[in-house]
């Protein structure tokens, strides 16, 4: 463990580059989002998430995979994203979501532009000493405090981060700017270990996840499907702000004699989803939300050896317009 | 990645969103969350709807027709056509035989001078746009009764009203945004009363639905009317402090009793006579209305008999309570104010105010025409008859959002001379002689207005595709070319002028609409602009009852024609898809038109949902996919206009407002066969 004062933290990452590129939370105006690193608009004293996860500098929201043209035979260029890039601030949720991105992306199918993105990134971990409003991290045991999934992990202690070391390439960064840092002292873990204490007693929203567990399988018919559908305005929100919804749809843009193939972030609540195969089988909107908690809580861990596909970021709950609130929907389903 | 905070080209909500540029392309919406009214959500549009942007299809050069086909021209090359051929109808056959259209979809300082091209420049008030199509009458009919023609409200404050009553509006589907507000009411226990002849999503979710007969509104509202006063739950310090003409309305609505309005509307007696009680005894009712009160001969009489509901109550004046006329394109609010209208300068002031004339005259260093001009259905009828002989539309598409396309067409193709200026080569700019390319939202500097007067700021994120020019440029250079010359360095210098000459705008500068843009009226530096209308008396002094009675649209269906069709948009397309229609995401979900019949209409017309329908007015057939629901009337059919090929508009009539000249979209007779 190390300790980085405040005030070095912006040297830290600057010194990262021009090796890397550097993204971390900054203000946009009031709004908190990742960006290319701009000391003049990091945002070190916010509490909770940004906006967006940093999901979309491996899945974009809109990715051009590659170009080809007919001239005789096809000539193909592939776009692989090969920048190497760290980013500093990713919150245990998050990191939690790129570990289960990880499993669907990097497992049985590897997607090579997400494996480009992927093994050229550092991620640097910031822990939540308070909760928002609509966290429930602590719920599905992926924060405030992450445990795993990060090269380096920080965690604010007032006047100084506590940094620890997740991974080689993480310690390689401490290595070459080693005159910022100093060794942390058992006082400054015990002081952590407080901290993170107190977090978890910031939650506003939760639910019990084992209970969830064992009820979502009858959960099938229960009223409140339809009764939360009947809001959806199909904005497709919740899925565009998830850490770890991974469906994309493909089109191929024409321009001239070239064809650029298009990758983007697609949405199971709308009604064209997989239409590619013909329609959407959820013919009804309360059976497409059921599909987006049972894909979650259900089909994810008994694909992927228990490991749930929610992050318990609460940001599905900030973007809906209309209010439909999946915390309220899993104690719905564990009090069934 | 460059981010751009900017407001959303899609409705009249306002969203602001920042776009994610990339190798000077958009990659990545962001909603705002400090925004007040997005706060970090939107709808499916504003998420999805920015494909076109980069459309390979974009208009990147002037196009110039010879034969029946365009070439591609130099700018200079186009101007100087435009030039001879605009100069050349205005000696031979006057200024007033040239009309402008102006576009709700563009900027305030584009429309500000887009009007002011057609007076100072052609010398012509004949300058008109799509308000004419949406919301003519409400212009018209809140500024009699109330002084002045706008949604009452800032949007926020729906979420805190005690009764929501919405008329002719599909709230969450085409406001999604205002929709949340809407919901968030009911979270907090709010009543919501929805009419509509169609049971929309909010229809479901309300606390009393009545599904009245297109066209019967004034009927309704009267029976309402008529309960509240023999029930005794009139407003009467209200009536008597702020208002004039009750004992005429009161003379009007006598005659509508329950029995009465339920035998016009179709509405069962109680639910009209529990709808008043609903409304009238809360002290925070807003009155939502859009389209389905606007556009019909009747609109304004439909959008006065709002407004002496909400004074009959005392339900306007005060926070969480007003009249909402819900706007539907991003600045068709801005479009109107700035005065892309044929009776108006900017800031509503009228060309036949001797005063108000000479004002801008001396402003703009130039003589004006007193005579307002002719309304956008009224020019193509004289297109037709041969008393205008050129057009100039600017990013709008009445080849597919015009009412009675075959005369459109017909009178578009009279002209002698049509310039179109777009981004898309759309129907209707396949008809011109001169196509001139515009950029998107993304590429420009600029204002919108939204439907709660909210002026919000337009930022350029991308450079013009290709040779496109900001709209605002083009008419300038046009302008100075045609010999009125027109010297701006940029939009912000634009604004300051209307500002200049616009009392509701006086206080707006560029500077002061950082922080989310500000509320009109807004008439000095120091004036924080204004959140709600008519606090402590109205904008013409005392509200007006104005009273009318109830008149059946003007086509009424008959044993050839035995459906009710009415017309109106689907929550993933914009208007006449010009650019919805681009996007994967949306064409996907409505990738053709259809149209959408009772369960029961359907069975008896042997057409089963699915299958393809013919459906046939006096004026065209199209034919299109049968949906058979539960949710509209027996007796009615519903047909979006978005789909050029399906196109609702060959239906319907361009039976006008005689007032608001605005068309009966919502009325017009068809029958349906078998395609």
């Amino acid at each position: 463990m190390k300790i980085l004062s405040k005030s070095n933290l912006v040297p830290f990452l600057e010194g990262l580059g021009p090796e890397f590129e550097v993204n971390a939370p900054l203000y946009e105006g009031q709004d908190v989002l990742f960006g290319d690193l701009d000391s003049s608009k990091l945002a070190t004293d916010f509490i909770g998430k940004p906006r967006l996860s940093p999901k979309e500098y491996f899945f974009p929201q809109r990715e051009r995979l590659f170009t080809f043209k007919n001239n005789g035979g096809v000539e193909i260029e592939a776009h692989l994203n090969e920048t190497k890039r760290v980013i500093w601030g990713i919150r245990p949720c998050d990191l939690y979501g790129l570990k289960f991105l990880d499993m669907v992306y990097l497992s049985d199918y590897v997607d090579p532009y997400y494996q480009a993105r992927r093994s050229n990134t550092i991620l640097l971990g910031l822990n939540c000493n308070k909760a928002e409003e609509s966290c429930f991290c602590s719920s599905m045991g992926t924060g405030p405090f992450a445990k795993e999934a990060f090269d380096l992990l920080f965690t604010d202690l007032g006047d100084v981060f506590l940094v620890e070391i997740g991974s080689k390439a993480g310690e390689k960064l401490i290595e070459k700017q080693a005159n910022l840092f100093t060794n942390a002292t058992s006082k400054d873990e015990k002081q952590a270990g407080i901290l993170e204490e107190k977090s978890k007693k910031t939650f506003k929203t939760s639910v019990d996840l084992g209970k969830v567990e064992a009820k979502i399988a009858g959960a099938s018919s229960s009223p409140v499907w339809a009764e939360e559908a009947a809001k959806c305005i199909l904005c497709g929100g919740c899925n565009w702000v998830c850490p770890t919804c991974y469906c994309f749809n493909i089109e191929d843009v024409m321009s001239g004699d070239k064809t650029q193939r298009v990758r983007y972030w697609d949405s199971c609540q709308l009604g064209g989803f997989t239409q590619m195969a013909a329609m959407n089988s959820r013919a009804t909107q309360a059976e497409r939300l059921r599909q987006r908690i049972y894909h979650k809580f259900s089909y994810n861990p008994d694909k992927y050896g228990g490991e749930i596909g929610c992050t318990g970021c609460g940001r599905c709950i900030d973007v809906c317009p209309t209010g439909i609130n999946i915390a309220y929907i899993l104690r719905r389903v564990a009090n069934g | 990645m460059k981010r751009v905070l900017t407001t959303c080209e899609f409705c009249g909500c306002g969203c602001n969103f920042y776009l994610g540029v990339e190798d000077g392309k958009v990659v990545a919406i962001y909603p705002s969350v400090s925004h007040p009214i997005s706060q970090g959500r939107l709808c499916i549009k504003g998420w999805q709807g920015h494909e076109y942007i980069h459309s390979p299809e974009r208009l990147t050069t002037p196009l110039i027709k010879k034969g029946n086909r365009f070439r591609e021209a130099s700018w200079n090359e186009a101007y100087v056509m435009i030039d001879d051929r605009l100069n050349e109808t205005k000696t031979r056959y006057g200024s007033d035989s040239i009309a402008v259209l102006s576009s709700a979809k563009c900027t305030n300082e584009e429309n500000y001078l887009m009007q002011k091209f057609a007076r100072a420049c052609l010398g012509t008030n004949n300058v008109d746009h799509c308000a004419r199509l949406c919301h003519a009458s409400t212009v018209v009919g809140l500024a009699t009764t109330f002084g002045s023609g706008a949604m009452t409200n800032s949007i926020t404050e729906i979420a805190g009203a005690e009764v929501i009553f919405i008329i002719g509006s599909n709230t969450t589907e085409q406001h999604p945004l205002i929709g949340d507000q809407v919901l968030r009411a009911i979270e907090k226990g709010a009543k919501v009363i929805v009419a509509d002849p169609r049971e929309t999503q909010l229809a479901k979710l309300c606390s009393l639905y009545m599904m009245h007969k297109p066209g019967s509104d004034v009927a309704l509202l009267n029976g309402m009317m008529n309960a509240i006063i023999a029930e005794g739950l009139e407003d009467k310090e209200f009536i008597a402090e702020r208002t004039e003409g009750f004992e005429s309305l009161k003379e009007t609505v006598a005659d509508y009793t329950p029995e009465k309005s339920s035998a016009i509307t179709g509405v069962p007696e109680e639910k009209i006579i529990e709808a008043a009680r609903i409304y009238a005894r809360s002290k925070k009712s807003i009155i939502i209305y859009s389209m389905g009160i606007t556009q019909h001969t009747t609109g304004v009489d439909n959008v006065m008999t709002t407004a002496n509901l909400a004074m009959l109550t005392g339900n306007v004046g005060k926070e969480f309570t007003g009249v909402d006329p819900l706007r539907g394109q991003n600045n068709v609010q801005g479009a109107c104010d700035v005065g892309a209208l044929p009776n108006v300068f900017s800031g509503y002031q009228a060309v036949t105010d001797e005063k108000l004339r000479n004002k801008f005259e001396k402003a703009w260093k130039v003589n004006l025409p007193p005579q307002p001009g002719l309304t956008l259905v009224e020019m193509l009828n004289s297109a037709l008859e041969g008393s205008l002989r050129a057009m100039y539309i600017m990013g709008e598409n009445p080849m597919v959002s015009d009412p009675d396309i075959n005369h459109v067409e017909k009178s578009l193709n009279a002209l002698d001379f049509l310039v179109v200026q777009d981004i898309f080569l759309t129907e209707t700019a396949t008809l011109a002689d001169v196509v001139l390319p515009g950029v998107s939202f993304a590429e420009k500097d600029g204002t919108f207005t939204s439907t709660e007067r909210r002026i919000q700021r337009v930022r350029k994120a991308i450079e013009p595709l290709g040779d496109s020019k900001p709209d605002w440029k083009i008419i300038t250079e046009l302008s100075s070319r045609l010999g009125y010359r027109m010297d701006y360095n940029s939009p912000a210098g634009i604004m300051d002028e209307i500002a200049k000459l616009t009392p509701i705008y006086g206080g707006v500068s560029y500077s002061r609409l950082e922080n989310f843009g500000l509320q009109w009226p807004c008439p000095s530096l120091d004036h924080p602009g204004t959140p709600y209308l008519h606090k402590g008396s109205f904008t013409r002094g005392l509200g007006k009852f104005s009273p009318v009675g109830y008149k059946p649209p003007a086509e009424l269906p008959s044993h050839d024609y035995p459906f009710i069709l009415t017309t109106g948009r689907v929550g993933f397309h914009y208007h006449t898809g010009t650019m919805t229609r681009k996007d994967w995401a949306l064409e996907r979900e409505y990738p053709r038109g259809y149209v959408e019949v009772n369960s029961q209409d359907a069975k008896q017309l042997g057409i089963r949902n699915g299958q393809t329908a013919k459906v046939i007015s006096r004026r065209g057939e199209i034919s299109l996919s049968l949906k058979s629901v539960d949710t509209i009337a027996k007796g009615v059919v519903f047909i979006p206009f978005h789909f050029a090929e399906a196109a609702a508009n060959k239906l319907t009539a361009a039976n006008l407002d005689p007032v608001a000249k605005i068309p009966e979209y919502k009325v017009c007779a068809v029958r349906l066969e078998k395609g």
